[in-house]
């Protein structure tokens, strides 16, 4: 039975509802008549963090409700710009708690903050809040490509732990104690949250290591920066994997078991084999190229929605830039049009870095697809990859669904182009992926 | 990770081998029940906080506002 499909905007329309009754039971909290002070904002920021916090576990709990509605890389955007509010959100309602207890105290500021860390969950709460701006520091992008994707990652993780301090606070406080119902339903939403958590990213991927048995097969080099690692498992059907979708793979050795990295799969899932390819970004993923053979593999997924029932045109066009052909390989395979109407538009700067080429050439052949190879510097105007440039390729860009995985850089240029010129947002498929 | 963790996940095919024995159907039905009574669980816990939480608010600064103002 799959999951019933949750669509984005039902979705946002459920959070922007849920947020807008927070916030307006921050109003009938305040103390009328209702002025714009101090207190009016510690009581309206505490209640939009306390939901925003809760929201935004739910959003990064994996469920596949959410990951095969809404889509990935949907929710890490989301996610990157609500969890800077939440925790701006929390620095101001406990900056502006201050003032206001001191207003209505009548003491000084410094005695105020006393006051206030001294009460009831307050203490667990601050600690909490240090974490979450630690990992709000850590997560900005001057800071963000100085640390390595692994410590980031053990960092980030501590923002569970840090929602949880706020939670007796938040129960405690004035906006929801003394009102039985709402302290209930404050609570189910986070209770409910961590047990999405608590499913999808722990007992789903341990549950997957015990039914499955993935084990590392063989590691093959495909270029200098670039190895396939081919996994042989049990029932791996039952995973529902498609092409175009990804795992967070954790490889159990001493020295890669604390990482999860994102990878996608790079050939369709067969009933015992699973492929993804990696490129070597950092000391991390360089350690993949030296998994031994045997280690078992723990794999939180399928993720993201770049798969083929996103298509709606009767056309394809397929952009992989890099190491961004890996989705793109496996769609290759599997996306069979009438009349055979798919375009694979491959960029890469060398032709060594071209991985897959022979793989490519014969499914091209055996399908009757076609593969356009850009080789070389960007400069090169035979490189471009506009939309112009694209529609010269295709032919009428419009009638086309595009799939697009690329680096940061070359994808924002893409979409940018074909935006600009008029193509529709919902015909462009995209995942992003950054470490 | 210690070297009998690692041991120990190197033997959980041998431990576990009856995971692969499991029919697709009986680990379906597993699944949901296992979910249903998370969110029991989940359900009980949420209900027996909320009932539980302070009926006063310590942290109110409107109900020493409010207190003080009375005196």
């Amino acid at each position: 039975m799959r999951p019933p499909r949750l669509t984005a905007t039902a979705l946002l329309v459920l959070v922007w509802l849920g947020a807008a009754l927070a916030v307006l039971q921050g109003f009938f909290s305040a103390k009328l008549p209702l002025r714009f002070d101090a207190s009016l904002v510690a009581h309206l920021t505490g209640m939009a963090a306390g939901y925003g916090a809760a929201i935004m576990l739910i959003l990064m709990s994996r469920s596949p409700w959410l990951e095969r509605g809404v889509g990935t890389h949907r929710l890490a955007r989301w996610h990157s710009w609500g969890g800077p509010l939440v925790i701006i959100l929390s620095v101001v309602h406990a900056i502006a708690a201050v003032p206001a207890w001191a207003e209505v105290t009548s003491i000084d500021l410094i005695a105020a903050a006393k006051d206030v860390l001294d009460l009831p969950g307050l203490t667990t709460a601050l600690v909490g809040t240090v974490i979450l701006v630690l990992v709000g520091l850590a997560s900005l992008p001057a800071l963000r490509r100085r640390i390595a994707y692994e410590r980031w990652h053990v960092l980030h993780l501590l923002a569970y732990l840090a929602v949880a301090l706020g939670f007796a606070h938040q129960l405690a406080g004035p906006d929801l104690a003394g009102r039985r119902w709402l302290q209930i339903a404050w609570s189910l939403l986070y209770t409910y949250a961590f047990a999405l958590v608590l499913r999808w990213r722990v007992f789903q991927p341990l549950f997957q290591l015990w039914r499955h048995r993935l084990r590392v097969e063989e590691v093959r080099q495909e270029s200098p920066d670039v190895c396939s690692v081919l996994m042989s498992g049990h029932h791996l059907d039952e995973l529902r994997a498609e092409p175009g979708q990804f795992f967070r793979w954790r490889f159990l050795t001493r020295q890669t078991w604390r990482s999860a990295y994102p990878f996608s799969l790079s050939a369709p899932a067969t009933r015992d084999r699973l492929r993804i390819t990696v490129k070597a970004r950092g000391a991390g993923t360089r350690q993949i190229f030296e998994i031994p053979v045997g280690t078992l593999v723990f794999a939180e997924g399928p993720y993201g929605a770049l798969t083929p029932r996103r298509r709606r045109r009767p056309r394809v066009l397929l952009i992989a830039g890099g190491v961004g052909i890996t989705p793109m390989r496996a769609l290759f395979e599997v996306i069979d049009l009438p009349g055979k109407d798919v375009t694979l538009v491959y960029r890469a700067s060398s032709e060594q870095d071209l991985v897959f080429k022979h793989e490519i050439d014969e499914i091209a052949e055996r399908s009757g697809a076609r593969v356009v190879y850009l080789v070389g510097p960007s400069s090169d105007a035979a490189n471009d990859m506009s939309a112009h440039a694209l529609n010269r390729i295709v032919g009428d860009l419009s009638d086309h669904d595009v799939y697009l995985c690329a680096s940061p850089r070359l994808a924002a240029r893409v979409r940018e182009s074909l935006l600009h010129r008029g193509f529709p947002r919902h015909q462009l498929h995209e995942e992003r992926f950054s470490f | 990770m210690s070297d009998a963790t690692l041991e120990l996940g190197r033997r959980i095919p041998r431990i576990a081998r009856f995971s692969v024995a499991v029919s697709p159907s009986l680990i379906r039905w597993t699944l949901r029940t296992v979910t249903a009574i998370l969110f029991a669980a989940a359900t009980a816990f949420g209900v027996s906080l909320g009932m539980s939480a302070p009926e006063s608010p310590p942290t109110s600064v409107d109900n020493h506002h409010v207190a003080a103002s009375n005196q």
